[in-house]
């Protein structure tokens, strides 16, 4: 889903947020649930985690709406704030699996064994998605779902230009190898 | 497999549905969310319940460990451990009362295990100290909890004597230096039911 170009309503609904009208907030959120979902969705692979960090997404923006100069597009700078709380989430959640406790991890792989996929091929993808590293399962959501560029991946994620370039190019490499199976399924 | 096909592949993936009453229900649950707690004014830090309790936590684990670092009562544990203090320990058991499995710590924070159902018996605290090269990590566990070490699934266990076992098909250790496995790493235990709690 290409994030949505910003208009003179949206404008007007970002300066009545500002001045704490929460309604006009809610409209906001209304307008990009959608996007912001999909994108925690694509990061996380479970329905309950996206939903949370969804909300967690649309609370923090809410909280530094001020600091959006209207210098990018206000969807952009939702899913920079969306992306980067996932890759937190992750951080957080590898961490539970490293510090020799599987119960964490069991928790994980419940909730990301989560079905509801509408086909199989979707399935897959999301499962081939989950076992990329989260920075390369970022960039491939930011590049392929979010159809940013380079460059303004690199600018959602803080990082230079070459090093998308190269997280795209080594989560391609792997995502062929996991998917390899399916070229013919498809066509 | 080549570029496109892998993006066409990647872009026919479609996301399970989200049920409309969800969909309805997540702005209202935002604007609820947004009028108890904030606005963009005012709100650079969210200062949730949660976070108090934390930051009160914490406030409680340094002071018990300057307390118990100034009555030199813990030179067997090393001194930035916060899982050493049994205040800290006895709060966080208060707190998830037979749900505790495990408080895990490394050099990025504290992390809590928890078990979904109150099913954890009350037994002696067990503190595990690792090394394994330069990366350090320690937890507090209970006799009969299963943690991982160095990627091998290892039950810890205390004997009669408050001894601590850490005891895997591939794995043995316990305190009176008996090591089958794991020479390689630095591993301390301490019993903390012989610590008055």
């Amino acid at each position: 889903m290409a994030c949505m170009a910003g208009s003179d309503n949206e404008s007007q609904l970002i300066e009545h947020s500002l001045s704490g009208d929460p309604e006009a907030y809610a409209a906001l959120v209304v307008q990009y649930q959608a996007m912001i979902r999909a994108v925690t969705f694509r990061m996380t692979g479970s329905p309950d985690d996206a939903e949370e960090l969804a909300q967690d997404a649309f609370l923090r923006a809410y909280r530094q709406l001020g600091s959006f100069g209207g210098g990018s597009k206000f969807s952009t700078w939702l899913c920079k704030i969306a992306i980067n709380l996932s890759l937190d989430w992750r951080r957080r959640e590898s961490r539970r699996d490293e510090i020799h406790s599987k119960w964490a991890a069991e928790t994980v792989s419940e909730n990301s064994s989560d079905g509801g996929f509408p086909d199989e091929l979707s399935r897959r993808v999301q499962e081939a998605l989950n076992r990329l590293p989260a920075k390369q399962r970022a960039a491939i959501v930011l590049t392929i779902y979010e159809n940013q560029s380079h460059a303004e991946a690199a600018k959602t994620l803080s990082c230079t230009e070459a090093t998308i370039s190269w997280r795209v190019f080594a989560a391609r490499q792997k995502l062929k190898r996991l998917l390899k199976d399916l070229t013919h399924e498809q066509t | 497999m080549n570029k496109p096909e892998l993006e066409s592949i990647l872009k026919s993936a479609r996301l399970p549905e989200i049920p409309g009453e969800s969909l309805e229900m997540f702005p209202r649950r935002i604007v609820a969310s947004l009028k108890r707690n904030d606005s963009p004014a005012r709100s650079a830090r969210n200062f949730s319940p949660h976070l108090a309790w934390a930051c009160g936590l914490a406030a409680c684990v340094i002071i018990a460990f300057a307390i118990g670092h100034w009555s030199g009562r813990m030179e067997t544990i090393p001194a930035t451990d916060n899982l050493a203090s049994t205040t800290f320990i006895r709060e966080t058991l208060a707190m998830f009362p037979n749900r505790l499995r495990a408080i895990v710590q490394d050099e990025r924070g504290i992390n809590l295990v928890l078990s979904e159902n109150a099913d954890v018996p009350i037994s002696s605290p067990l503190y595990v100290h690792i090394c394994d090269g330069g990366h350090c990590s320690s937890l507090v566990t209970f006799s009969g909890q299963e943690i991982q070490i160095a990627g091998q699934k290892v039950t810890v266990l205390a004997d009669t004597h408050g001894s601590v076992i850490l005891s895997g098909p591939h794995f043995m250790w316990s305190d009176n230096g008996q090591v089958y496995a794991g020479g390689h790493l630095k591993i301390t235990t301490k019993n903390l039911g012989l610590i008055p709690m």
